[in-house]
C-alpha cells in the first residue's frame, strides 16, 4: 500500500515484560493506528504506542486515542448481567443486581416470547451503532432478521451518516465515503471543507490538510463557526446554519457562469447538469449572500479558487448532513466535483468525514431498516434471495423493512414496539427532542442494554449485558477511506463481558434459533459468513480476507475475490454505479431549516463536537484527562450577542427551544456567528443539548435536523446565600 | 543522524495531544510536562504548545544550587534527580518560559526531558510522534534548514528567528507566520 512523504520508519520503545498489539483506535472514522502496551505476566492493557508504520495516521493521536486505552480496565466496567426486577425505578441508576448469564439469557428469552405471542413478531426491536467490528453489525442484522424475526431494527448511523449515504447514493449509485486514500489529500490544490470542524472531529488528519497550504495550494471553509480549520482558512464562509444549499447552488452558478464546467465530462459521464444548470442560475452572489449572510466577495472568490485548482477535493461532515436537507447539500456539494470534473482521478474527489469508528462498514451490512449485507435493498426480491441462501432462510422468512432509528421511538410510545434489545448505542443522549426519547424508552414493557458501561440509555434497561470493549476482542471495521482494516485482541475480556456477536449466538439458541447460529463460535467465523452475505453486492467485501488485510495494510472496498487488491481509488475508469454508469448532477431547490428564528426564539442553536469528547460522551466522560480538560458542556455565545442579553463569561443561562431546556455556563468567543449558539452535545441527563433540538427528519436519510433550531435564552440569576 | 524537535507554532489546534502523550512516555510518572495555551481567549481559537527549549546553556540548571539539573549528551536537559533536587524552586522562576513544573509532596522539580529514554537511542519523543497537526515535529537539522529556506520571506527575514531570551536552544521554533512566504500554487 501507497506510503508517502510523512512515513517514517521509526522504531517503539518495548517496555520489559510488555508486548505491543498493533491495532486501531476505538473511536472516529480516523481509526488511527495505535499499539497497545500489554503487560505480559497479567495480560493487561496497560498503555498505548504510537504507530509510526499505518500509512493513514503515520503514529499520530489526538487526545481521545492516547487514552482510549484507559477504557478496559477501567472501575466503571460492568463485569456481570445486571437484572432490575423493578420498573418503576427506569431512568434511574438504580435497582440493578448482579445476575447469572444463565438467569439473564433465560429472562430476555422469556420475555421476548411472551411479547411476540402477545403482540406478534414486530413488537420486539433492535436498536444498534457502527462503533463495532463489521462482523457485530452483520450479526445484529441477522440477529433481528433471523432470531428475532422482527423488522424492527436500525441503528445510530441515522443520527451520523445517513445523508451522506443517500446522497452519494443518488449523486454516484454507490455510497463509499470517500471517492479517494486519504494518502492523497495533502497533495490537492484546494480542500472545499463544509460543515467540518476538522481539528477536533479527526485531528489527524490536519497534517495533510495544512500540508496543502504549506504546498501553496487552499483551503476553503464553510462553517458558522470559526474553528481551528476555519482560522486559518484562505476563504471562511461563516455561513448561517441551515444554509449550506444555497450556499452550494451559489458557488454552483459561479463555477458554471465563469467557464469552469467540463463540458466533455459533464456529457459523457453525466445526468441532470442542463436541469441543474437552469435551478441555480436564481442563485446570484447576491441572492446566495442574502440567504446564507455570506459576503458576496466570498462566495465569489470561493469559487474562483475551486474552479481555477487544477486538482480539489470537496470535503464535508455531521455540519450539512445532520439537517432536514442533508442528503440534498450533500449531493449539493457533490455537483461541484461533477460539474467541474474533479473526480474520479488522483488528488481529486469528493469525501466525508465518517463520524463513527466503523460509520462506512456498519451501515452497509444490513442494520438500516431496509438493507442486508453488501449493501443489498431489502425491498429488492433478488437481494433478499441471494442473502436467504446465506442465511439459510426462505425469502418469506425475511422481514419486510423497519423504520429509522427516530422512528422507532415513535413506535414505542404508540405501543407497536413494546421491547427493545439496544447496543453499541446511548440514544438516551445522542437522539433529538430527547424529552420525548426518554419517555418512549420509559414506556417499553421489556428493554435489554448491552454495554460496557452503565450509559444514561442502560438507566432505562431490565437487563444490562456486559459486552466487552473493542480491545478484547477481534475483527475489522471500514475507515472513513473505505479502507477495511483489522482491529486485534489485547487482552482477555475481564469479569464474565462477552462479545456481542457471542452474546447474539447465545440469545438465538435459547430462542431456538440455534441451527441458524451456532456454528459461528468465533469472530473469525462470523468474519467468514459475512464476506459471504456481501458476496456480489456493491459493497463486496468477499475478497476482503484477515490476511490480505494485515499484508497490504487494509484493503478498499469493493474487493471481490482472492486476486483483487481492492479499489483506493474510485471511479478511476469514469464509470458511476448508476444504471447507465453515469453520474447524476442535481437539480436541488433551496429550503430553508425546518425551525427559522422567530420573536420568541430569535436564535439559531446549532451543536457539535469537541476534540476531548467522542458521541454521548459515555466513554470519554469517565476518562480522567479528558474529562479535566472538557468537563461540563457550554453555550458559546459571540460577545455582542451576550451584550443584548446582559450577559459576562461564565455566567449560566438557561438555553431553551419549543422542545426543552437546559442551563449551561456562556463561553464568550468571536469566533461565532453573532445570530447563533453553539453547544457540545456530549453530556447526559439534565446537560443534554439534545433535550432541546428539533426531529426534523430528511425525507430520504431520515437524519433528525441536529445542526439547526429556533431557540432563546435567559440569564439564571444566582440568589447569594446570605 | 540527530534530530531535533521542532515547532511550528502556526499549525497548532488545540487538541492536546501532547498532554496526553507525554503522559504515556513510560518515564514520566504519568504526569504531563508541558503546556499548551489559548493566545486569545474570548476572540478566537488559536493556541500554541510551550515546550521545554532545551537551552544549551540553560537558566535552570545554572539557578540550581544542587547540581540536580544534569543535561544529557544529545543536549536535552534533564528532570531534576531525586536524591540531589533540595526542592528550592530556583528553577522555576529563573526558567523564562516557565517550564520546570513543582510537586509540593514529594518536594521535587519534574520537567520535560524530551522523552530521554526514546530520543537516547533515536526514537522520536511522546509529543512529537502523536501531534496530529504537526505543530511538534521530530527533524534533522537538514530537514529544519529545508523548512528555513521554504518559509523565507522577499525581505529576507525568517519570520520565526527571533533570538531567544536563552539565545541557543536545542529545540527550534517557527512562530506564527509560516505562510507569509509561501508562493500559491496558481
Amino acid at each position: 500500500m501507497q506510503k508517502d512523504k510523512f512515513f517514517k520508519a521509526e522504531s517503539n520503545v518495548v517496555h520489559p515484560n510488555e508486548t505491543l498489539v498493533k491495532t486501531h483506535c476505538a473511536y472516529c472514522g480516523m481509526q488511527c493506528g495505535m499499539n497497545l502496551r500489554v503487560n505480559v505476566a497479567t495480560n493487561k492493557i496497560i498503555g498505548v504506542e504510537p504507530r509510526y508504520d499505518w500509512p493513514v495516521t503515520v503514529g499520530k493521536m489526538c487526545p481521545k486515542g492516547v487514552t482510549a486505552y484507559q477504557q478496559t480496565n477501567h472501575d466503571d466496567r460492568i463485569l456481570k448481567p445486571l437484572i432490575r426486577d423493578d420498573a418503576s425505578l427506569k431512568g434511574t441508576k438504580e435497582g440493578f443486581r448482579e445476575a447469572s448469564w444463565n438467569e439473564a439469557y433465560d429472562l430476555i428469552a422469556n420475555k421476548f416470547r411472551e411479547l411476540q405471542v402477545k403482540y406478534g413478531k414486530d413488537s420486539l426491536s433492535v436498536f444498534s451503532g457502527v462503533s463495532m467490528t463489521n462482523e457485530k453489525c452483520y450479526l445484529t442484522g441477522k440477529f433481528a432478521r433471523v432470531a428475532l424475526g422482527t423488522r424492527y431494527i436500525d441503528y445510530n448511523g441515522r443520527f451520523c451518516m445517513s445523508s451522506a449515504a443517500g446522497g452519494f447514493l443518488r449523486s454516484f449509485g454507490v455510497d463509499r465515503g470517500s471517492t479517494l486514500p486519504w494518502t492523497d489529500i495533502h497533495e490537492t490544490d484546494c480542500l472545499f471543507i463544509a460543515g467540518s470542524n476538522t481539528a477536533e472531529c479527526h485531528p489527524t488528519s490536519m497534517f495533510r490538510v495544512w500540508n496543502v497550504q504549506e504546498r501553496g495550494g487552499y483551503i476553503i471553509v464553510a462553517d458558522p463557526r470559526e474553528t481551528p480549520i476555519a482560522r486559518r482558512a484562505d476563504v471562511h464562509l461563516d455561513l448561517k446554519p441551515g444554509t449550506d444549499l444555497a450556499l452550494a447552488n451559489g458557488i454552483l452558478n459561479l463555477l458554471i457562469q465563469n467557464g469552469y464546467a467540463d463540458e466533455e465530462f459533464i456529457n459523457n459521464h453525466t445526468n441532470g447538469f442542463e436541469e441543474t444548470k437552469e435551478l441555480v442560475k436564481e442563485f446570484t452572489p447576491e441572492y446566495t449572500s442574502e440567504l446564507t449572510g455570506v459576503a458576496s466577495k466570498k462566495i465569489i472568490r470561493a469559487a474562483e479558487i475551486y474552479g481555477k485548482s487544477p486538482n480539489a477535493v470537496v470535503m464535508f461532515a455531521r455540519g450539512i448532513e445532520q439537517q432536514h436537507k442533508g442528503v440534498d447539500n450533500v449531493s449539493g456539494y457533490t455537483n461541484l466535483a461533477l460539474v467541474t470534473g474533479k473526480i474520479g482521478r488522483p488528488k481529486s474527489g469528493v469525501a466525508t468525514f465518517t463520524g463513527q469508528g466503523n460509520g462506512q462498514g456498519g451501515r452497509e451490512h444490513g442494520q438500516k431498516a431496509d438493507l442486508l449485507p453488501g449493501y443489498r435493498k431489502i425491498t429488492n426480491p433478488e437481494h433478499v434471495a441471494e442473502v436467504c441462501k446465506v442465511w439459510k432462510i426462505t425469502p418469506e422468512e425475511m422481514p419486510q423493512p423497519g423504520v429509522s432509528a427516530y422512528e422507532m421511538f415513535e413506535l414505542m410510545e404508540q405501543k407497536t414496539i413494546r421491547g427493545l434489545y439496544l447496543l453499541c448505542s446511548n440514544p438516551a443522549v445522542s437522539a433529538p427532542n430527547l424529552n420525548f426519547v426518554r419517555t418512549s424508552m420509559k414506556n417499553l414493557d421489556f428493554m435489554v442494554c448491552s454495554d460496557f458501561y452503565l450509559s444514561e440509555s442502560a438507566e432505562f434497561a431490565d437487563v444490562i449485558l456486559p459486552s466487552v470493549t473493542w480491545s478484547e476482542d477481534e475483527g475489522t471495521v471500514t475507515n472513513l477511506e473505505g479502507r477495511i482494516i483489522k482491529i486485534n485482541k489485547a487482552q482477555e475480556p475481564i469479569g464474565e463481558s462477552k462479545p456481542d456477536w457471542q452474546i447474539q449466538v447465545e440469545l438465538a439458541e435459547r430462542l431456538g434459533k440455534g441451527k441458524y447460529f451456532s456454528h459461528l463460535k468465533t469472530a473469525k467465523d462470523v468474519a467468514d459468513e459475512f464476506r459471504l452475505a456481501s458476496k456480489g453486492g456493491n459493497a463486496d467485501y468477499y475478497g476482503a480476507t484477515w490476511d490480505k488485510i494485515d499484508k497490504q495494510d487494509g484493503v478498499f472496498w469493493p474487493c471481490k475475490d482472492e486476486n483483487d487488491m481492492g479499489t483506493p481509488h474510485m471511479f478511476l475508469d469514469k464509470k458511476f454505479y448508476h444504471a447507465d454508469g453515469k453520474a447524476k448532477i442535481c437539480a436541488l431547490p433551496y429550503r430553508p431549516p425546518a425551525e427559522e428564528p422567530d420573536e420568541k426564539y430569535p436564535l439559531r442553536l446549532t451543536t457539535g463536537r469537541v476534540v476531548y469528547h467522542y458521541l454521548s460522551g459515555n466513554q470519554t466522560r469517565r476518562i480522567q484527562f479528558l474529562r479535566d480538560m472538557c468537563p461540563e458542556p457550554y453555550v458559546e455565545v459571540h460577545p455582542e450577542t451576550a451584550k443584548k442579553y446582559n450577559m459576562d463569561h461564565e455566567d449560566k443561562v438557561r438555553l431553551y427551544t419549543r422542545r426543552g431546556e437546559a442551563i449551561y455556563k456562556v463561553k464568550i468567543t468571536e469566533a461565532i456567528r453573532k445570530d447563533t449558539v453553539f453547544v457540545p452535545y456530549h453530556f447526559g441527563h439534565e446537560q443534554s443539548i439534545n433535550l432541546l433540538t428539533i426531529a426534523a427528519l430528511d425525507p430520504i436519510s431520515r437524519m433528525p435536523e441536529f445542526k439547526v433550531c429556533a431557540a432563546q435564552m435567559e440569564k439564571v440569576e444566582i440568589k447569594k446565600v446570605q | 543522524m540527530k534530530k531535533r524537535l521542532y515547532l511550528e507554532l502556526e499549525n497548532c489546534i488545540g487538541c492536546r495531544s501532547c498532554l496526553a502523550a507525554c503522559t504515556q512516555c513510560g518515564g514520566h510518572e504519568e504526569r504531563n510536562r508541558n503546556y499548551v495555551y489559548d493566545v486569545n481567549p474570548l476572540v478566537n481559537r488559536q493556541t500554541m504548545p510551550l515546550m521545554c527549549l532545551h537551552c544549551v546553556n540553560p537558566a535552570c540548571a545554572r539557578s540550581c544550587p544542587a547540581q540536580a539539573i544534569q543535561i544529557h549528551e544529545t543536549g536535552a536537559v534533564l528532570s531534576a534527580l531525586v536524591e540531589k533536587c533540595i526542592g528550592c524552586q530556583n528553577c522555576t522562576i529563573a526558567c523564562p518560559y516557565g517550564i520546570p513544573k513543582f510537586d509540593t509532596e514529594q518536594n521535587l522539580m519534574y520537567k520535560c526531558d524530551l522523552c530521554i529514554d526514546r530520543t537516547k537511542n533515536g526514537i522520536p519523543p511522546m509529543c512529537a510522534s502523536v501531534c496530529p497537526s504537526n505543530t511538534l515535529q521530530w527533524l534533522t537539522d537538514e530537514e529544519i534548514g529545508n523548512r528555513k529556506k521554504q518559509f523565507n520571506l522577499d525581505n529576507g527575514k525568517w519570520v520565526s528567528s527571533l533570538p531567544y531570551l536563552e539565545s541557543e536552544t536545542n529545540v527550534k521554533v517557527n512562530l506564527p507566520g509560516i505562510l507569509q512566504g509561501i508562493e500559491k500554487l496558481f
